[in-house]
């Protein structure tokens, strides 16, 4: 009888390495064989970039600043969005009132936003955190407008049957109710205010001149039009995807310390 | 009780529901001309086939609902909304899937007004004497979806009791447990409301089932409900003396009360099933 190999715990992660590792091979096999002066980037050129601008203290100190505007701009979005989605929740009168607005704003993109922005704001941090804000906004009020409407009537009339005043029903039972919806929508935001910011920085470090606003995405911006550095822009491009990578990780390890009762 | 000089604890005149679909417009008829007076102390079962009303009207007593007509007075006063005077155990329990079985049960204490005057400590202990109570103790810190359903009504049972409302108004409270427990939680039940205390003392207490020996066990009278549209067929007063002990269950006039309840809703049983 034939028994297949016993499985390693190894087994996975080589199973998750081979491909990528075959294929940084490839790439480095075929840029090895282009003309000495091309500008096309190079798994060592990349490696090379990300030590020579990691070294320096840039690199960090770029992608801190993006992360810190980021953030500022989720907690704005957090607050007006879940704020004013518990209010549309609850309230048939706010909800009615306030859907043609935001229906009317939502199909406009972060981007189109962002000539008014840069024009009323200027280049620094305020235009790129008004962009975030509006960007992350839009899934955090839609997601917790859905988990407030989606409430258990039960849970809060049992409420009411202990006497809990209405307020206080909003914090102790419509809220954990709806966090479920309320952290995915949290987490779209998130992906979204983090591409935002990328896109953000980038124009805004085109009207700047590529000079003083900081960030990743402008940090991006010169080499793209300026050193013409293509192998800083993939170390560019790699940190954005790994940053993008641990804030989900985060995130996921938030909903289980906030809700564990769902797991 | 036999007390006819006071106001009732709860008076229904000609209370009805309709209830109106959303889409079609159609009317359903939930309840039709219910008139019940209940004095404070009284043990009230009601029975019927389902869909008979008896949720219905238990929500309108709790507040939660307004009569399509007619009355609802709480000692002469007309009920304009929930309160915790009225505490309400519900058919399905309706716990806090956040919350583990302590905070569940201390909801009540914690946040809405029967907890307002009580210190931290008095609050802890009463919810760690009603866990106690209902046997949950080493369950404290379980979620409800890591409970069986016996247990969930228990937790149910629990925050309702630790609330100390004056009226009980308990929907199918003791219907998803094993009959042992059951038979165990119906004395506590008992004991709970004030049967051992003087007539005056004892919680209202309004207790839906379709247990027909558990009504004859537990009630001052068995309001008998028929359906389409809900009403009230009959309202039996249970003459078993008390403090109830589980023997009376073999005495003859136990047998007797629980045939007549029978034979009152047994047509309307097999025609459910027909
Ligand atoms: N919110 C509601 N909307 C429409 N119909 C309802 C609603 N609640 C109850 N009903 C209807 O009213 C009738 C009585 O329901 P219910 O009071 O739950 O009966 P029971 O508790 O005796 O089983 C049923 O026909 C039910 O379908
Ligand atoms: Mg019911």
């Amino acid at each position: 009888m034939i028994r297949p190999a016993p499985e390693s715990r190894w087994t996975p992660v080589i199973n998750a390495v081979l491909l990528p590792a075959v294929l940084v091979i490839a790439w480095q096999i075929w840029a090895v064989t282009l003309p000495a002066d091309t500008r096309a980037p190079a798994p060592v050129g990349v490696v090379a970039a990300f030590f020579h601008l990691a070294g320096s203290g840039g690199l960090f100190s770029a992608t801190l600043q993006s992360l810190g505007r980021v953030l500022l701009g989720f907690a704005f979005a957090v607050v007006f969005g879940v704020g004013l989605g518990l209010l549309m929740g609850s309230s048939r009168s706010v909800k009615d009132n306030l859907d043609p607005i935001i229906e009317s704003f939502r199909p406009i993109a972060p981007m189109a936003v962002l000539p008014i922005a840069i024009l009323l704001l200027g280049t620094g941090t305020p235009a790129a955190l008004s962009i975030v804000a509006y960007a992350a906004f839009f899934p955090l009020l839609i997601n917790t407008v859905h988990g407030v409407s989606r409430v258990d009537r039960k849970l809060v009339q049992a409420a009411m049957t202990m006497g809990v005043p209405r307020p206080r029903i909003l914090a102790t039972v419509i809220l954990p109710a709806a966090l479920p919806s309320i952290m995915l929508g949290a987490r779209v935001a998130m992906g979204v205010a983090w591409t935002a910011i990328i896109a953000a920085e980038l124009a805004v470090g085109a009207k700047s001149g590529g000079g003083t606003s900081g960030g990743i995405g402008q940090m991006m911006f010169v080499f793209y039009a300026y050193s013409i550095d293509l192998n800083g822009i993939v170390v560019c491009m790699i940190v954005i995807g790994v940053v993008a990578l641990l804030i989900d990780r985060f995130f996921r390890a938030t909903e289980r310390w906030l809700m564990p009762w769902r797991y | 009780m036999a007390t006819t000089n006071r106001a009732p604890k709860l008076k229904l005149s000609n209370v009805s529901k309709e209830f109106t679909a959303p889409g079609t417009g159609q009317r359903t008829v939930a309840v039709a001309d219910v008139s019940l007076e209940i004095q404070s102390g009284e043990f009230i079962c009601v029975v019927g086939p389902s869909g008979c009303g008896k949720s219905t009207v238990l929500n309108m007593v709790a507040g939660l609902a307004e009569p399509s007509s007619g009355t609802i007075e709480k000692d002469g006063v007309p009920i304009t909304g929930p309160g915790a005077d009225r505490g309400v155990m519900f058919q399905d329990y309706a716990l806090f899937p956040w919350l583990n079985v302590r905070d569940n049960i201390g909801f009540g204490l914690r946040h809405g007004t029967p907890g307002k005057e009580l210190s931290r400590s008095t609050r802890e202990e009463r919810v760690g004497h009603y866990i106690e109570l209902v046997g949950l103790a080493g369950s404290e810190n379980k979620y409800p979806h890591q409970l069986s359903g016996g247990m969930r009504q228990r937790v149910a049972l629990a925050r309702l009791l630790a609330n100390g409302p004056d009226i009980l108004l308990l929907d199918e409270p003791l219907g998803a447990l094993d009959a042992q427990t059951r038979l165990i939680l119906q004395v506590e039940l008992l004991r709970i409301w004030g049967e051992t205390a003087p007539a005056e003392q004892r919680k209202t207490a309004i207790f839906i089932t379709h247990d027909i020996e558990e009504t004859v066990f537990l009630a001052d009278r068995v309001v008998v409900m028929s359906t389409h549209p809900g009403r009230v067929k009959a309202v039996l007063p249970v003459d078993l003396p008390r403090p109830r002990e589980e023997t009376i269950r073999a005495e003859p006039r136990f047998g007797h009360l629980a045939e007549e309840i029978w034979g009152l809703i047994r047509d309307e049983a097999y025609r459910a099933i027909a």
